[in-house]
């Protein structure tokens, strides 16, 4: 359509038009310019940052101490000893590997229910189950915390109505679930964002397949492991990747709901820089941890560029 | 036929299940702004006794105004400060071939896998000794800089499959390649802008770890934080606490609801 | 005519001082003060702002207040930037310690000592609060205390006395829940873990004594014996007596501090062990009818059972400001004898500056009682929380958490603090 109410190009212009587009883009002058800002902001603030936490790595300061004290791989041979470090990572994969299935996987559910189940309200139900996306996770938090509080709370309520007693230490000072209340509430925010996701790329399945198959009488389920699946095979791909790395970042909800409690049940890496750096005035060692979570992340993002660039 | 209907009951059935969960917490926050403290200990699960707004007054007194425009603000000029980095940015690489461009794409993307709270500290550091802690420069810049890496991939993809005839036209005319850009792409480009937009202002909106480290003054703080602050000073008025999460959340509520055809629409870039 | 001109040279003089000087009207100062969020601080700091503009009317108070948890982060990062409060609340204790180890908090002996400074008024005894190395670093303003309250009405109702000692106190918790099985005889608000630490400081000294606690504390005994001391074992044992008794309610580590003063504010629950600052929130929340009792004597303990909780808290000002004699100023006109009757009677703090104790008008009877009682105090005790180095207090904190959870048994919750304090001393 653009090319519709494009100037009218004569034939034989070809040549010129690229020759004119070769020149246009060996402006470098131009170039750098337009660069500039993004990459002036991003040096600053995200790679100076990263490297200065890097080498804060190697050595031991406070907050407020006035000086650095050269540790060299001590704060990283500290961390692997350290057993809340390797709790706070096993935590934060149990994050990552739980979304997966919470969020990716009824995200999945929910969005083929929306694309070829329901006749109508797709855009009600839509609206709905994305509408937590838009509440800051501190918000998400606060609410949580009164719905699981052991006094108050409706989830207690709930779950006596049915028959069942809730954990007698409280869904958030139990520290064998706490871990899970996290997932839930994380579930609670952000499956509707991997529904509307997969949606997408559900939408964009050519209807012809679907009939195909019917004929040869494969439909509803059958036709949504055998078809539906595998065409959003690199839509699911970068669904997991970004779950993934968000379950690395992950510290909001854990900052507000427990704090990293209780006793570091549901110490994550985020959270753990965190108290290492502030409470525990051990900036040193909370660099040396902040660049282990740096290096996942980067490993993690450049897997979801190759996947996102095999998929386009 | 009524297999049909039986399947058709099952799926709504699942979406409904999973709507409740989503509206519960919701409704509930909504309903215990309007009781009393006395009501939240004694009768948690039941409706208010009377339609009270005490504890919006009281929300309101704390600052949540304040926390708003702040987070305005904050917003509008990263938001802004993003779309137009990051638009630059992705047009000269999405129309160069060079090695070193493609290289730069990369380090930009790159930018995207640092999580802030890695780098926290040293960030505070550098804006700490930098000068301008509590202003609002201070969470602008950093927000814009962590939200063009995102938003560059999302403007790559968008002019990778831009015609590249009206460019070119354009550029026989004698446009340099600022004034194409401005000129002839950006104005055909709302959808795609508006969708990148969208996004990077809920998240600025919603984000909290920086602020909450760089915003210590009450009249600069942004809403998580004032919220969390909320918690703090009217720390057993729950009534007051959601009521001041009521007023933070439907807002931008609001603005989802009529805006969800550009958010879905900057969500399908990803898949790509 | 000579007169005339040495007039006039001395009034040039004199008045170019002035000018270089800067005392002219117009020079304004802003004096930024930052404090935690305390029932009635607010409308005192509004008062003492009024009162002394009359007296200092180009000196400008800028207060904000913050949450307690958040506050021990923002002030260590704001102080350590660009524009740091001029004036700061902060516990005595190894929190305002840190501080001036670095460098962070000034000293301010001089001005203190100065016409008008606190050093003045305030007894040599609060004044060690906040004295380090013989050089004063701050003022303290008040000091908080603990006690059980109780509820009068339902005390008197089921013929309920006050325990003598800790197994009275533990027969009191199996009475309350014979009375009523599905009622909380004590909530413990333990979310943000400082709860509990408050308790284990008491019981800590009961069993075991100022004396035995202080090289542990410091870290300064020597590594073979560092909280050996089998008394640690014995208070964290004591604490699941408690529970055991009934006393707790079932969740204790997911029941915030706010929660469990409404349970008693509410009267849901007859029995808690708070802050002197609760009696504010009590009557803020509508509840009157209470009155305090102290940590009762463990039988067999070698502590002062007239030793008590009493942590001094006050203000400190950042090294890097720029109004430092100002800043002294303003701060010893808080603790000065035109305000101190004031003070009290809108903070209702245990105040360092006594004097006026007697003129506060419409002093609840409660508040009354708390002032004589800590007056009787043989020693304070201060708590864990502040006076610990920073890992250890956190271990401790833990230590708490899983105590109660059932995750560590007494002697494990030693064995972890006692390698924590190791580790902490040989970073020392």
């Amino acid at each position: 359509m653009l090319q519709q109410q494009a100037l009218d190009i004569p034939a034989g212009a070809t040549e010129l038009r690229s020759a004119a587009a070769r020149r246009g883009i060996g402006q470098p002058l131009t170039s750098a310019l337009m660069l500039a800002p993004a990459l002036l902001l991003c040096g600053v603030f995200i790679f100076v940052p990263a490297s200065l936490a890097i080498v804060g790595s190697f050595f031991s300061f406070g907050l407020t101490s006035q000086a650095w004290v050269w540790n060299g791989v001590g704060n990283y041979a500290e961390a692997l000893a350290d057993p809340i470090f390797w709790l706070a990572l096993r935590n934060n994969v149990i994050i990552v590997l739980g979304s997966i299935v919470l969020q990716v996987g009824m995200g999945t559910v929910l969005a083929a229910i929306l694309d070829r189940g329901i006749p109508s309200g797709r855009t009600f139900f839509r609206t709905i189950i994305f509408a937590p996306m838009v509440i800051s996770a501190v918000a998400v938090a606060l609410i949580w915390l009164i719905i699981l509080d052991p006094n108050i709370g409706m989830l207690n309520s709930i779950v006596k109505a049915i028959g069942l007693t809730p954990p007698s230490r409280g869904w958030l000072g139990d520290p064998s679930v706490s871990i899970w209340m996290v997932l839930v509430v994380a579930a609670w925010q952000y499956t509707g964002f991997m529904m509307v996701l997969i949606l997408a790329g559900l939408q964009g399945i050519p209807n012809d397949l679907y009939e195909a198959a019917s004929i040869d009488g494969a439909r509803g389920l059958t036709a949504f492991w055998h078809i539906t699946l595998p065409s959003i095979r690199n839509v699911l791909l970068v669904a997991v990747l970004i779950t993934t790395i968000g379950g690395f970042k992950v510290f909001d909800f854990i900052y507000v709901l427990t704090q990293g409690g209780p006793a570091n049940a549901t110490q994550v890496l985020g959270t753990y820089v965190y108290l290492q750096a502030f409470n525990l005035q051990n900036m040193g060692y909370a660099n040396a941890i902040a660049v282990v979570l740096l290096a996942i992340a980067v490993v993690l993002g450049w897997l979801q560029l190759k996947a996102s660039r095999r998929a386009s | 036929m009524s297999r049909f209907r039986l399947a058709n009951i099952v799926l709504y059935g699942v979406l409904s299940l999973w709507s409740i969960f989503v509206l519960l917490p919701l409704l509930w926050m909504v309903l215990a702004s309007f009781k009393t403290r006395r009501e939240i200990f004694t009768n948690p699960l039941g409706l208010p006794g009377t339609l009270n707004f005490d504890s919006f007054a009281r929300a309101w007194r704390v600052g949540v105004p304040q926390f708003m425009i702040n987070s305005a603000i904050v917003t509008v000029l990263s938001v802004a400060l993003i779309v137009f980095a990051a638009g630059m940015a992705a047009y000269v690489l999405a129309r160069a071939e060079s090695r070193w461009m493609q290289a730069i794409y990369l380090l930009l993307v790159a930018g995207f896998a640092v999580p802030p709270t890695a780098v926290l500290v040293p960030l505070f550091q550098m804006v700490s000794a930098a000068g301008f802690l509590n202003s609002h420069l201070a969470i602008v810049l950093p927000y814009a800089a962590y939200g063009i890496p995102f938003t560059t991939v999302l403007f790559y993809a968008f002019f990778l499959d831009f015609p590249r005839e009206l460019e070119d036209a354009a550029r026989l005319d004698g446009c340099n390649q600022l004034q194409v850009l401005f000129l002839v792409i950006v104005p055909l480009s709302g959808p795609a802008v508006a969708s990148a937009a969208i996004f990077q202002a809920v998240f600025i909106w919603n984000e909290f770890p920086l602020a909450l480290l760089m915003l210590t003054q009450p009249e600069m703080k942004t809403l998580p934080v004032g919220i969390l602050q909320l918690q703090g000073t009217y720390a057993s008025d729950w009534p007051a606490v959601m009521a001041g999460l009521a007023v933070a959340t439907l807002p931008i509520l609001a603005v989802f609801v009529f805006s969800q055809k550009y958010f879905v629409r900057s969500l399908a870039g990803l898949g790509k | 005519m000579m007169r005339l001109a040495s007039n006039l040279l001395r009034y040039g003089l004199s008045g170019a001082t002035v000018l270089a000087l800067g005392c002219g009207a117009a020079h304004a100062v802003d004096i930024k003060m930052w404090n935690l969020v305390v029932e009635g601080y607010p409308e005192f700091i509004e008062y003492a702002k009024a009162e002394y503009k009359k007296t200092h009317p180009d000196v400008n108070i800028v207060y904000e207040t913050f949450p307690n948890e958040a506050y021990k982060t923002t002030i260590q990062v704001a102080l350590t930037g660009s524009a740091p409060p001029d004036v700061f609340f902060n516990w005595a204790g190894e929190d305002s310690a840190r501080l001036i180890r670095d460098g962070l908090a000034l000293d301010i002996t001089e001005y203190a000592n100065k016409d008008g400074g606190f050093a003045k008024v305030l007894s040599p005894s609060w004044l060690a609060a906040f004295t380090y190395n013989g050089k004063l670093y701050g003022m303290p303003t008040e000091a908080v205390s603990k006690y059980f309250y109780y509820n009068k009405a339902f005390f008197a109702e089921h013929n309920l006395s006050l325990p003598t000692d800790f197994d009275g106190l533990l027969k009191l918790c199996r009475d309350i829940r014979a009375i009523d099985p599905s009622m909380t005889p004590w909530p413990l608000g333990n979310s943000e873990r400082w709860k509990l630490n408050h308790v284990i400081t008491m019981l800590n000294n009961r069993i075991l004594g100022s004396a035995a606690t202080a090289d542990d504390y410091a870290l300064k005994a020597p590594d073979d014996k560092l909280f050996t001391n089998p008394g640690y074992v014995e208070a964290w044992q004591k604490v699941l007596d408690l529970k055991a008794a009934g006393c707790f309610q079932d969740a204790p580590n997911a029941t915030s501090p706010e929660a469990s003063r409404s349970m008693f504010a509410s009267e849901v629950s007859p029995l808690i062990y708070c802050g002197t600052w609760c009696v504010n929130i009590f009557f803020t929340e509508g509840f009157k009818d209470f009155a305090m009792f102290r940590m009762p004597p463990i039988k067999g303990g070698k502590g002062d059972p007239n030793a008590n909780f009493l942590v001094p808290q006050g203000f400190q000002v950042s090294s890097k400001t720029q109004h430092a004699a100002e800043a002294v100023e303003w701060m010893s006109f808080l603790t000065s004898d035109a305000v101190a009757a004031k003070f009290a009677e809108l903070t209702k703090a245990i105040p360092s500056n006594p004097a006026q104790i007697e003129k506060v008008p419409d002093t609840s009877e409660q508040y009354r009682w708390i002032v004589k009682d800590v007056a009787s105090f043989s020693e304070p005790v201060n708590v864990l929380d502040v006076l610990l180095e920073a890992s250890v207090s956190n271990a401790y904190l833990d230590a708490g958490v899983e105590v109660l959870n059932g995750t560590k048994t007494p002697e494990q919750a030693m064995e972890f603090i006692r390698a924590t304090a190791l580790a902490a001393k040989k970073k020392m």
